[in-house]
């Protein structure tokens, strides 16, 4: 290694461990403090509380039965548009993606809408039911089944990396032998994705554990506390005197998680059967008779997990005033009127979230490429530690890193003095600290399928590594970087949970805004808002989609 | 590369420290809609004078702001939220500026802070809701308690909204209900979870067709079309002030001053009785949908006694409603 490279590796080192490690370490350091075996410790406070188990057995219970429902619908979808010839696949699986990038607090809001003695999409066709039944969503089971359709395309993900590795001629053979389908299903398909079918539930679990959105918005009102929510109303009701005892809360939601993660690595590692080479094409299997039934099944699916939804959301956000019917008479864009031309809120939280995203999304793309370049460089072994330790921010709950950072900065810097706390730039470091891993991950995976010859032959007419790194690499890399940029930005620009902890005065975010509107019963603006923030991420999905052909492959997760 | 990298990151968070030297901070428990028509009228009245705003409910607002405090950063100059008793609590903490409006004159002694420390800018009181649908129509605050009611019936919770504490604290001190009457509610399964909007949110879609309330939310969206009507107990109802204060350590106490005397001048108030509440200035009239001023019943209520009582209060309703 050269000069240039190994002071490229230390700065890099330290930007590591000031973004991944420090937070981690502040938050363990903060639920050992004054850990003494009496009854009084933050600690054993925690762990004595009756609400802590309460809001633990109810995480286990809707992440779970999420998790559960996640794969049913997961694995289904990716059996059919993997393994069939079913036509349109794009299509359906841009679809099926989608839920995963809405915000969680928008899907909780349009299902609230959806259902209920007053919603208006009901009242509109007057099928609504009677007057004080409970609101359905507002349940443990309302808030499983809207976390298992988040984290349905995670399943779907997992599945279908080894779906498409699946050898072709192991099932050619099979039909030879004149195996029916049904023995091919049960004895070559099945157990060659069972692991994957178990890390992929695994990942959905973990998703759901750290999920704030939606049970904050479905749980809250009924009184149905998670650990994401119970930490979020103990700092929101009681403040910063709970810091200690919310850091122990965060590290059992930690610990869980970490547990899961581990799991999944674990079974994901033992799935990589040695299979006989990448097959060159998909296996497809003909449906006949059945194409049409399962469209139509698919079509059906998705319309009650997306477009209805949705649609409530739409009819939601055009009456004057909640619990009124859509009909020509009420119909109203008083809403975004209001939203968009006198709050001045409205701008600002647009401006601010577009500026977080945009500059985390800049500037993770330009640490990942000599982060990148370096990891390819170094021992797998030291590789593979390293890597993990940037996954942990990414895999830790939101709510547990806003805590890390209310810990680290609550406080002026030292030497210079400055506070960062209750400004923009502590959000837009937790955002760098969160979503470092998901801007990495496509940019490792282009830089490994590069021809080391070219590089080499830099290297012998004398090039210095950054020179190197400027000239070949990124050129060849760039279109990884741009899609990794992409998603940083489509995940950041909707994010809630850091945010609902750390925004302040003229900090809000565009989740922040629906949330609290939504609390203090401006509904139908936090649909209005709502809907515009869905138009915005489908555009720019699609805007990925037009340029799908010209990335590498398996740089856009919703796309062959 | 790296070098760069974190230079900008530096340049690019520098700017959002330096704040400009004519905008104004205001932190208020206001829905959406209210604060921005207040700080547009009053920056229509002050051109000079930009305003940043924030809103949530009165006890997370506080908590934020107290973590902001004790972090050495004070970001609002001036406050606008609930109830005179958390007002009473900043200035025993000593956080706020004690201003003597021109206008405190016309206000009955009651309504502001003889020393100039706050001044309630409107009447909110707390009475009872329904939906139009609803087979009852309760008349007093024991029908709540009532079997037909029973998980019925949602109201805001004094762990989260300013005015649902006053409303405990005047509500238990009443002879007639006392702690007795929440451990009541408790047993009919009445749900308190979150602020006035979330019972707005409840009664108005119909979940529970009873509610607890401010009257104006109500008042207002019956007004809008929304299914719903307000309703005044026979006994009386709690009320709170709403109060307007500058910060002791306001970067821009002049620009905060003149904020508090446009809130309380006749441009201010009339401002108040458009969006639909109660004025704090006697003699300008009641919004559409209100009896008259002095129809309305008042039941007592102490507020340095709810102070001293204020911790206690919560902690007892926290049992009761949350403790198993």
């Amino acid at each position: 290694m050269d000069n240039q490279l190994r002071w490229l590796s230390t700065g890099l080192f330290i930007l590591i461990v000031s973004l991944s490690v420090l937070p981690s370490v502040r938050l363990l350091l903060e639920a050992l403090s004054q850990l003494t075996f009496s009854a009084s410790s933050p600690l054993a406070q925690v762990l004595q509380s009756e609400r802590t188990w309460g809001a633990l057995k109810n995480s286990f219970y809707t992440s779970g039965l999420g998790a559960f429902i996640a794969v049913i619908l997961g694995a289904g979808f990716s059996f059919i548009v993997t393994l069939t010839n079913v036509r349109g696949r794009g299509i359906w699986v841009f679809f099926f993606m989608l839920p995963m990038m809405i915000p969680p607090q928008v899907t909780a809001l349009s299902w609230v809408q959806l259902f209920g003695p007053a919603s208006p999409m009901l009242n509109t066709f007057g099928i609504a039911p009677a007057i004080g039944s409970p609101q359905p969503m507002y349940s443990a089971n309302g808030i499983a089944l809207l976390l298992g359709i988040q984290s349905a395309p995670l399943v779907f993900l997992t599945m279908r990396t080894q779906l498409v590795s699946l050898p072709q001629d192991l099932i050619e053979a099979a039909q030879l032998a004149k195996a029916s389908s049904f023995q091919i299903w049960l004895d070559i398909i099945f157990p060659l994705c069972r692991s994957a079918l178990v890390a992929g539930g695994a990942l959905a679990f973990v998703s759901s554990l750290g999920n704030f959105g939606i049970p904050a918005m479905l749980g809250i009102p009924a009184g149905y506390i998670v650990l994401p929510t119970l930490i979020y109303q103990q700092m929101a009701g009681f403040g910063n005197q709970m810091l200690s005892q919310v850091a122990g809360l965060s590290m059992i939601i930690a610990l869980l998680v970490l547990m899961g993660m581990l799991l999944q690595q674990w079974l994901q590692q033992r799935s990589r059967y040695a299979l006989l080479g990448h097959s060159t094409h998909s296996i497809a299997f003909s449906l006949k008779n059945w194409r049409i039934p399962l469209e139509i099944l698919l079509a059906t699916i998705l319309s009650f997990i997306l477009v209805i939804p949705l649609l409530a959301l739409v009819v939601s956000s055009m009456v004057p005033a909640l619990g009124m019917p859509l009909t020509l008479n009420t119909f109203t864009l008083s809403a975004f009127e209001e939203m968009i031309s006198r709050q001045s809120v409205t701008f600002r939280a647009f401006e601010n979230s577009t500026w977080l995203a945009f500059f985390s999304a800049l500037v993770l793309m330009l640490v990942s490429l000599p982060l990148g370049y370096l990891l390819m460089r170094m021992p797998l072994r030291l590789r593979s530690v390293i890597a993990s330790l940037i996954e942990v921010p990414y895999a830790i709950p939101g709510i547990v890193l806003a805590i890390a950072f209310i810990l680290l900065f609550a406080k002026p810097l030292p030497f210079i003095g400055i506070s960062l706390y209750g400004t923009l730039s502590i959000i837009f470091l937790a955002y760098l600290s969160c979503f470092l891993s998901v801007c990495l991950k496509p940019v490792l995976m282009a830089m490994s399928q590069l021809d080391p010859a070219l590089e080499e032959a830099a290297q012998l007419a004398g090039a210095k590594s950054i020179r190197r790194l400027i000239d070949i690499i990124l050129p060849l890399t760039a279109p990884a970087f741009f899609a990794g940029g992409l998603l940083v930005f489509l995940i950041a620009i909707n994010e809630l949970t850091v945010s609902a902890l750390l925004w302040s005065a003229g900090n809000e975010t565009l989740g922040v805004l629906i949330f609290n509107l939504d609390e203090s019963g401006d509904s139908v603006m936090a649909s209005a808002i709502a809907v515009l923030v869905v138009v915005l991420v489908a555009g720019v999905m699609g805007l990925l989609n037009l340029c799908a052909s010209r990335l590498p492959k398996g740089v856009i997760p919703w796309h062959d | 590369m790296l070098k760069k990298t974190l230079l900008m990151c530096v340049a690019l968070t520098f700017p959002l420290m330096v704040q400009a030297q004519d905008t104004l901070t205001l932190y208020t428990s206001q829905p959406n809609k209210d604060a921005q028509m207040t700080v547009d009228a009053f920056e229509k009245a002050n051109p000079d004078i930009k305003v940043d705003w924030v809103r949530d409910g009165t006890t997370k607002l506080m908590v934020k702001l107290r973590a902001e405090l004790s972090s050495g950063v004070v970001k609002p100059d001036v406050l606008l939220i609930a109830d005179s008793v958390t007002m009473e609590s900043m200035v025993a903490d000593d956080y706020l500026y004690p201003y003597l409006s021109p206008y405190r004159k016309r206000y009955e002694s009651s309504l502001y802070n003889s020393k100039g420390y706050y001044y309630g800018t409107k009447l909110i009181t707390t009475g009872l809701v329904r939906h139009l649908k609803a087979p009852q129509t309760p008349v007093d605050w024991s029908d709540l308690v009532k079997p037909e009611y029973n998980n019925q019936v949602a109201m805001p919770s004094p762990l989260y909204s300013g005015a649902a504490l006053i409303h405990l604290a005047t509500l238990t001190a009443a002879p007639s209900l006392g702690w007795h009457y929440y451990e009541q509610l408790h047993q009919n399964k009445v749900r308190a979870q979150g602020g006035n909007g979330g019972v707005l949110k409840a009664v108005a879609s119909g979940t529970k067709p009873y509610g607890v309330i401010v009257d104006f939310l109500a008042i207002r969206e019956a007004a809008k079309g929304s299914p719903i009507e307000f309703i005044f107990p026979k006994t009386g109802v709690s009320m709170v002030t709403e109060p307007v204060a500058i910060m002791k350590g306001a970067k821009n106490k002049q620009a905060a001053k003149r904020f508090v005397d446009f809130v309380l001048s006749d441009v201010g108030q009339e401002l108040v009785l458009k969006q639909g509440y109660l004025p704090a200035l006697d003699g300008i009239g009641v919004p559409a949908g209100f009896p008259k001023r002095e129809n309305i019943r008042l039941m007592p209520f102490d507020a340095a006694q709810t102070l001293k009582n204020n911790a206690s209060n919560k902690a007892r309703f926290s049992d009761i409603f949350e403790g198993k």
